[in-house]
């Protein structure tokens, strides 16, 4: 209770400052920081020269770290999968958030003592893999109208959890965040998640069967609906952009969809004219040579543009 | 034992993970040369009867190894050994559950525990390998050595030791770590043909996750023309080829776009060289199985559009020698060529009966042949029997598709109702026999089904007739009971939409109806649509009026859609087997629309302005490249603007007199600002 009463002042006293020399555009809270962040989405930890030195040349401070999945059994109900195995370190002042993607269906119902063991695996894996320094974690779940309400009681609990199992300073400090979520587009016509902040996904943004007309990855078309939406989306937003390729064939050729540049900045561009905020944390998925390589670095400079 | 926990080789790769699910399809894969009988479901089976014979048990269970239940009866026979084999096997196990996929995540002590216990089983075991029990020691060592990465031992282990052993399911499985420790201690070659002969399937794709492409397959046919690995390799190969041409099937026919886990792409110049490639080596006459080449030359040929070619090659592999499974394989190639290809008639039925009984009798043994079925019923079948559409739905009901429903649910009624006699008829033909042998009963599902069709065509008497066969309970079982149990088509639904709170729409409880919605529905219909004949003035337009709001709530888009349709999605779109009830609303409001009672009139013409009666709405939004966001687009000759200028005008004249759900109206208010 004390920490939250300390926590609630330093709020306030943020907010009071910001808005005496601030012109107040929107009552939504933003991310207080400009910071560069990346996901790391493979089963192993294990990092080449070309991604440490992408690391360091766009200052990255942030990996979302998938540290597994939760997928449905139908006889152990949730259960983890997938679990990364960490043979290899991240730089030491990078911050590691580990992420959890969860199925939806594991979210049709509540699960008793589901983000009790969510966040006790993940303190584990961080302990028994010498991983310091985290503060946060984030839920990745593609969730609809049938699981959104199990889905934000889940979470409610797993910030519980955290926070009652968090040893550190971090919970006394203002605007430090603990967990969020990912947001896709379509999850923003429902309230709010109750977390600290979004990770707004701007990829997998079309329809996949209508291949000819629209880029499945991203098309500013199919963002564009949405745009209107984010300026009273009340939860801070950071934005995440696609550099990944997807590689299929289609009647007997073979399709890359690769995100051209300009489409990515022009996306990055329409959404932060309706929200400035999406500017001040911005992530890329994801990490990985391929994808570090398709794009130039002046590319990489202008997605991470603040 | 319990399952053959192996600290998989799977673990050595990166493998790509599951982003999202997808659904499933009929893409099935043809091509299978390697067996389903998977090697850790062979021995986890085998291990398991021995168990069971060991605790000489005859009733049924899902498993047999009870560690409890073993000691116990170990204890009773005095076999010292087994007790404390089972007790140090329980020790292992323990430690393998624990570095897998569970919620415990094990902490750097465990570890070290489990690395201690690991180290006394395996001196436990060590001290054992020349007891009675010898195999299932020797194995208890090998796998303690292998969790612990004494590789090099078990290689040493096996080659000196073990492989003296007798045959067994525990020699098989020492086999199979041995052969993942001369993986790991660089000798790949001879630890993919083990794991081929073995039939582990899962380290093999492992194993060749990067080394499936065409070029691969000749270097390895070159260095051994018989290699074990080479059967794997080429249905591999084959099946990727297979994928990325029926990926152009499933879009070609909107289905959704697949993705599976071990894909590869193959161009198609790529296939023309492994066309090349199986040509050479039946040529060569190097290989002691041609028919497996054949068949994948064959399959490819026939993929890429040369269906002669394909067909022709096919029926020379018929001729080939192969193994017992090979040979299968270009039955199944055979069967789906031929019924792609060959015309309807009573030599292709008796023909079809014939294998259509094979398969079912070698799904009994591999499911691989229920996905061959279901393809060949989804992409031949269905389509090679659409003019006798009763052999279409016997045929999917025969093999208890889950597609039944679907493709019976949008079929003409009269097909339907061709299929019920033809299930009532006396079996003529060898197919006839196959089909009507497994025909489920259905009544109460073809009852309501022959109803709705018919009021999906307004023929209310004979929507009767079926629907009063159906009782009530079968509603209360259905998804839509939710909607049907809090929903009344008798709500305007331009002026009230009926959306339920979460709390209703998922609650978790069984929604009763109180009456059978559909029969009730009909019923007033009947009443209502037959009284127009004899009303007039007033009263028949307020029956107009009454009767486009009920035709508005059963129209797909309408909150009481489940009247017409078993599921609701907003890609619904008016089908053909259909009446149009939106026309049918539109014609009855215009009618209403012409009364001189101010109230009914404004309602009526407010009605036809109704968005989800029309196709097309009065505006709809276009890309623009210049302003980079959609932007209106007013397209002044659609019926929705006619309905909204008609709407303006009456407003125009009766400015004072307009009700405020149209004077608030968001739709209406725009319409206004643009119409001139």
């Amino acid at each position: 209770m004390e920490r939250k009463g300390l926590r609630t002042w330093w709020f306030l006293l943020a907010v009071l400052t910001a808005g005496s020399c601030q012109r107040q555009e929107r009552r939504v809270q933003e991310m207080p920081d400009q910071e560069n962040c990346v996901y790391y989405w493979r089963t192993q930890l294990q990092l080449d020269s070309t991604e440490r030195a992408f690391l360091k040349r766009h200052h990255i401070s942030k990996v979302y770290c998938r540290y597994f999945d939760v997928v449905m059994d139908s006889a152990q109900g949730p259960m983890p999968n997938a679990t990364i195995t960490f043979n290899d370190t991240l730089p030491k002042d990078i911050e590691v958030v580990p992420t959890v993607y969860i199925t939806e269906d594991c979210m049709h119902k509540r699960h008793e003592g589901l983000a009790e063991k969510l966040v006790r695996r993940i303190r584990q894996m961080n302990e028994t893999n010498d991983i310091s320094g985290v503060r946060e974690l984030q839920i990745d779940c593609d969730y609809t109208a049938r699981s959104r309400r199990p889905y934000y009681e889940f979470l409610k609990e797993v910030a519980e959890k955290w926070r009652e199992t968090s040893n550190h300073t971090s919970y006394l400090l203002p605007l430090t965040y603990h967990l969020s979520t990912t947001i896709r587009l379509h999850q923003l016509s429902m309230a709010p998640p109750p977390v600290d902040y979004g990770v707004l996904m701007l990829y997998n943004t079309g329809d996949p069967r209508k291949f000819q007309e629209r880029n499945p990855v991203l098309d500013l078309r199919d963002v564009v609906p949405y745009v209107k939406r984010l300026g009273g989306y009340a939860l801070p937003l950071a934005a995440a952009y696609p550099v990944y390729q997807w590689q299929r064939t289609i009647y007997g050729v073979h399709i890359e969809h690769t995100v051209e540049a300009d489409e990515i900045l022009r996306v990055k561009q329409a959404v932060e004219r309706e929200r400035p905020g999406l500017s001040h944390s911005i992530v890329t998925y994801c990490l990985d040579k391929e994808n570090i390589n398709r794009y130039k670095p002046e590319t990489y400079e202008e997605i991470y543009h603040h | 034992m319990k399952r053959f926990i192996i600290i998989s080789l799977l673990a050595l790769a990166t493998l790509p993970m599951l982003a999202c699910a997808w659904q499933e399809s009929h893409n099935y894969y043809l091509f299978s040369v390697c067996g389903g009988d998977d090697f850790r479901d062979r021995v986890d089976k085998t291990c398991d009867n021995n168990w069971k014979e060991y605790l000489g048990i005859t009733e049924n269970r899902w498993r047999y190894y009870d560690a409890d239940d073993i000691i116990a009866a170990a204890q009773r026979k005095g076999d010292v050994l087994m007790v404390s084999y089972v007790k140090n096997l329980e020790k292992y196990l323990e430690c393998a559950r624990s570095a897998q996929n569970t919620w415990e995540y094990p902490t750097k002590e465990e570890i070290a525990e489990r690395n201690k216990t690991l180290q006394e089983v395996r001196t436990y075991a060590q001290g054992k390998v020349t007891s009675r029990l010898r195999s299932q020691h020797g194995l208890l060592l090998m796998r303690c050595n292998m969790m612990l990465g004494r590789h090099q031992e078990n290689v040493t282990f096996w080659e000196q030791t073990a492989n003296q052993f007798i045959n067994s399911v525990y020699r098989d499985m020492m086999q199979n770590i041995y052969a993942g420790a001369l993986l790991r201690t660089g000798n790949a070659d001879k630890a993919g043909e083990l794991f081929a002969e073995m039939g582990d399937w899962s380290s093999l794709m492992t194993q060749y996750y990067e080394k499936r492409s065409c070029a691969a397959i000749r270097q390895q046919y070159l260095a051994n023309p018989n290699a074990s690995v080479l059967p794997f390799l080429l249905q591999d190969f084959v099946n990727n080829t297979q994928e990325a041409v029926d990926v152009d099937f499933e879009a070609g026919s909107a289905g959704y776009l697949q993705g599976k886990l071990f894909v590869r792409d193959i161009q198609r110049s790529e296939g023309e060289q492994m066309i090349k490639l199986c040509g050479q080596v039946i040529s060569e006459g190097k290989t002691l199985t041609p028919a497996l080449w054949q068949s994948a030359k064959a399959w490819i040929e026939y993929l890429y559009g040369n269906r002669q070619q394909g067909i022709s090659d096919i029926l020379a592999a018929t001729k080939m020698d192969g193994t017992e499974r090979q040979k299968d394989n270009v039955r199944v190639l055979m069967l789906y060529m031929t019924a792609m290809q060959a015309k309807p008639g009573q030599a292709f039925d008796d023909y079809l009966a014939d294998e259509l009984e094979w398969l079912d009798n070698k799904k009994q043994q591999d499911s691989h042949y229920e996905r061959v079925k279901d393809r060949l019923l989804h992409q031949a079948l269905t389509s090679k029997y659409s003019n006798r559409p009763e052999l279409a739905v016997a045929l999917l009901k025969a093999s208890y598709d889950y597609d039944q429903v679907s493709y019976m649910d949008t079929m003409k009624v009269e097909n339907l109702l061709k299929y019920l006699q033809y299930r009532k008829s006396p079996a003529q033909t060898a197919l006839d026999r196959y089909l009507k042998a497994n025909q489920d009963e259905d009544k109460t599902d073809m009852n309501d089904l022959v109803g709705t069709k018919y009021m999906r065509l307004r023929q209310w008497d004979k929507a009767e007739q079926w629907l009063q066969k159906v009782p009530l309970s079968f509603y209360n079982g259905k998804g839509y009971a939710v909607y049907a149990a809090n929903r009344n088509y008798h709500v305007e639904p331009w002026l009230k939409r009926q959306f339920l709170k979460e709390s209703v729409e998922y609650a978790d409880m069984e929604w009763k109806v109180e009456s059978n919605p559909k029969l009730d529905f009909v019923r007033e219909i009947q009443r209502m649509e037959g009284e127009l004949n004899v009303l007039s003035g007033k009263a028949l337009q307020q029956r107009c009026y009454d009767l486009a709001a009920c035709y508005a709530q059963a129209h797909f888009t309408g909150d009481c859609w489940y009247l017409m349709r078993d599921g609701k999605s907003v890609m619904d779109t008016l089908r053909v087997n259909e009446a149009d009830l939106a026309a049918r609303c539109r014609e009855l409001l215009q009618k209403a629309s012409l009364t001189n009672d101010f109230q009914l009139k404004e309602k009526s013409l407010f009605a036809l302005t109704y968005g989800y009666l029309y196709t097309a709405q009065w505006q709809k939004r276009v890309w623009s490249d210049e302003k980079l966001d959609f932007v209106p687009e007013v397209d002044p000759t659609s019926p929705h603007y006619k309905a909204m200028a008609n709407m303006t005008q009456f407003v125009k004249k009766n400015a004072t007199r307009i009700s405020p759900y149209v004077s608030r109206c968001d739709n209406y208010l725009q319409f206004a600002k643009v119409y001139k």
